[in-house]
């Protein structure tokens, strides 16, 4: 669902784009606030003369960006791994609900963000003004509203919270695509819509399952994880 | 195997799988642009590393696990220097 450039008109990719920006910066925050980052570290100074105190990372918080980093590693690799869907269709795991049900949609939305710049920069994987568009339809929505969906059902049955997290962010990211598509003159909304719709149905599925695999894989590798 | 070891080992040998076995049909939304005969309007951006080969490397197969390794790694230093970044804003 990677968007390249020229499918989008220039003040939408742009508008997006800054907006992107923005948001990338409120998570930092919002993260930077999560974690006990200005915890003081009681540490004997190398001279042996005493006790000396500076600011830095607990040791928890370490682990918690450790947590992150991996993460992204996960959806970049996996995102790496086209599966065929339909006839002559592929596709593969947009990550945002995986990303968001272990770190939480804040740190969920700056992983997707850094796989998409990286992906953009160095691999032409979406173009770079589209980056904005691209970052909106799989990062915020796939973050936000598959966390919040996921917290919504998951208290029963945890593979249904998965799922309808996946689902829905899915296809709203595919619907919101497809409205930017038609937003930019690049194709008619309502032509498009039943095609889209459809071939997103087998992208929902397929993030599902590759979704529970690797929430479990993950949390057995890394332990049970806090947000 | 050490566990903390089998987190960096998962997706390096998943870029693996990818590189031998993954789909070469278009995606979702390049299937839409075929369709409805909009592809020709996407413009190609150079990248050092694009369409996932590495491009002193003829093998196909070894080109495109070469580049998810470095992309690994790219996004590896992108979240330690975004991590000092914040160590040094804390202070």
């Amino acid at each position: 669902m990677h968007i390249p450039d020229g499918f989008l008109n220039n003040n939408l990719a742009g508008g997006l784009l800054a907006g992107s920006v923005g948001m990338l910066g409120y998570c930092l925050s919002k993260i930077l606030k999560t974690v006990p980052v200005a915890s003081r570290v009681l540490t004997n100074n190398v001279s042996g003369t005493g006790i000396d105190s500076h600011l830095g990372f607990s040791e928890n918080a370490n682990k918690y960006f450790q947590k992150l980093a991996l993460i992204a590693l996960w959806v970049f690799a996996f995102q790496m791994f086209n599966i065929p869907v339909k006839s002559a269709t592929s596709a593969h795991l947009l990550g945002g609900a995986f990303a968001a049900i272990l770190a939480g949609p804040f740190a969920g939305f700056a992983i997707i963000s850094f796989v998409l710049i990286t992906q953009s920069l160095f691999f032409s994987d979406g173009g770079i003004l589209a980056l904005g568009a691209n970052i909106f339809n799989m990062a915020f929505i796939g973050s936000f509203l598959s966390y919040y969906a996921y917290k919504s059902f998951s208290r029963r049955i945890h593979c249904l919270g998965v799922f309808i997290a996946c689902f829905f962010s899915v296809m709203t990211a595919s619907l919101i695509c497809l409205l930017e598509l038609g937003l930019s003159g690049s194709i008619m909304f309502s032509t498009a819509f039943k095609d889209m719709m459809n071939l997103h149905l087998g992208v929902a599925c397929l993030e599902t399952l590759i979704t529970l695999a690797l929430i479990k894989a993950f949390r057995s590798i890394n332990g049970q994880s806090n947000e | 195997m050490n566990k903390k070891n089998l987190v960096f080992i998962i997706p390096i040998f998943t870029a693996l799988l990818a590189s031998l076995f993954a789909s070469k049909l278009p995606d979702t939304l390049e299937t839409l642009a075929i369709n409805y005969g909009f592809e020709d309007k996407a413009k190609e951006t150079f990248s050092l590393f694009s369409g996932y080969s590495f491009p002193f490397v003829e093998n196909h197969h070894a080109s495109t696990f070469i580049a998810g390794i470095i992309g690994l790694v790219i996004l590896y230093i992108l979240f330690k220097i975004t991590t000092t970044a914040i160590r040094s804003l804390a202070k």
